[in-house]
């Protein structure tokens, strides 16, 4: 079973609830698929066994004939390509490694070369969490490239438990598009509503089951609380605000360290929803 | 020789747009004949690399100056490489910007005055 936790608005406690309650069960895969910002690790502290570096395949073009490569300017799509006289402009930021400029272009004149876009970290967490992770190369925008490498080590007939990227465009969408039930984490605030509500139509979209989570209760007001029970929105579980929470957190110690109730309590969440999906 | 300038409307008493990617119209104006032709800019809905797709347009109508608002670091990559003067920073309307240019009151841009993006956002 896939479970992913996604949030509308960011810092609402996605990794704080996704690592905790993967400590809590112990024994799982565990996926970082916030690959331009991840901070699992910090809390998890894996033993990296093993890194991959991510590459796609970019065009290098062979200048030092009369060729002209006007028509991979026309193609490209993503305008990665500018000729100004017999100078070929590149912008490999824009270049979506589509490979049309190689066909289109004079024959021979337009080869590839494998440029790294990131890496995938694997390692292990006591007692039993496989933890993967994905490090997106700063200045690139080839997030899901990264992401689409992570995926490839899901096994969905394990518990897999995915800490997604906040908002809701492409990069959380590929982290949730696979999960049984999406855990929507959000705060008692009226930004925490407005774009826990924008995560929800998402995830309705794609038709995910999902459940709110109200970290960080006492903040603000009880809107998220009314929200969900006037739309039939379970409501998994509410964290009261906690200031040493916050002190261990800060210090990248995982909460449930050391608070036995917390981790039972994240046990009872991981069993609620590992039951609802056994009920449909 | 060939002139063209970020516009807001179709003709020289439009005034120069303060963006060049993402400009509604260019007016070309050929200063040995003295006439204009205005030009909407195909590029202001693009997804991405508006101001590449931009300036090869420019580059493509054999442009050997560019008056604008201002420039950002795409397309001032492409004009440097087709060797087109940049005259950035203009504002009044399209006929005192080439007025000025004739009058030798534009001081050329060494280097691109906003960032990426900076031309979205706003009102188109």
């Amino acid at each position: 079973m896939i479970i992913s936790v996604a949030s509308g608005k960011g810092g609402t406690g996605k990794t704080t609830i996704a690592t905790a309650l993967a400590l809590s069960v112990g024994y799982c895969q565990f996926f970082d698929f916030d690959v331009e910002a991840p901070n699992a690790s910090f809390f998890l502290k894996p033993d990296i066994k093993h890194i991959q570096k991510v590459k796609i395949k970019q065009p290098v073009f062979l200048t030092d004939t009369d060729k002209s490569f006007k028509e991979c300017a026309q193609f490209c799509h993503y305008n990665a390509v500018a000729i100004a006289g017999s100078e070929v402009i590149f912008f490999s930021e824009l270049c979506h490694g589509c490979g049309g400029c190689i066909l289109v272009g004079p024959q021979g004149s337009v080869r590839e070369e494998d440029v790294v876009v990131g890496e995938i970290r694997k390692g292990m967490v006591s007692p039993g969490i496989e933890f993967f992770m994905g490090d997106l190369k700063p200045g690139t925008m080839r997030t899901t490239e990264i992401q689409n490498a992570l995926e490839k080590y899901i096994e969905k007939e394990k518990l897999v438990i995915i800490d997604c990227p906040p908002g809701t465009s492409c990069s959380m969408v590929t982290a949730v598009k696979n999960s049984n039930h999406c855990i929507l984490v959000t705060e008692p605030t009226p930004f925490g509503l407005n774009d826990l509500i924008l995560s929800i139509d998402l995830v309705k979209e794609l038709s995910i089951p999902f459940g709110v989570i109200i970290n960080r209760d006492g903040i603000g007001n009880s809107e998220v609380e009314n929200y969900c029970s006037q739309n039939n929105i379970k409501l998994l579980a509410k964290f009261p605000y906690d200031m040493n929470i916050a002190k261990s957190y800060s210090k990248g110690e995982a909460v449930i360290s050391g608070r036995p109730e917390l981790k039972e309590k994240f046990l009872d969440l991981a069993n609620k929803v590992i039951k609802d999906k056994e009920a449909e | 020789m060939k002139i063209c300038i970020s516009s807001s409307g179709t003709d020289l008493d439009s005034n120069v747009d303060p963006r060049f990617g993402r400009c509604p119209y260019f007016i070309i104006y050929d200063t040995d004949i003295d006439k204009f032709e205005y030009f909407e800019n195909e590029s202001r809905n693009a997804m991405g690399g508006a101001g590449i797709q931009a300036a090869q347009f420019v580059v493509n109508k054999g442009i050997s100056t560019v008056i604008s608002g201002a420039i950002g670091p795409n397309s001032f990559k492409v004009f440097n490489a087709a060797n087109i003067n940049i005259y950035s920073g203009v504002t009044g309307t399209v006929r005192e910007a080439i007025d000025k240019l004739k009058n030798g009151k534009l001081v050329l841009t060494p280097a691109p005055d906003v960032q990426s993006h900076s031309g979205m956002g706003r009102n188109s």
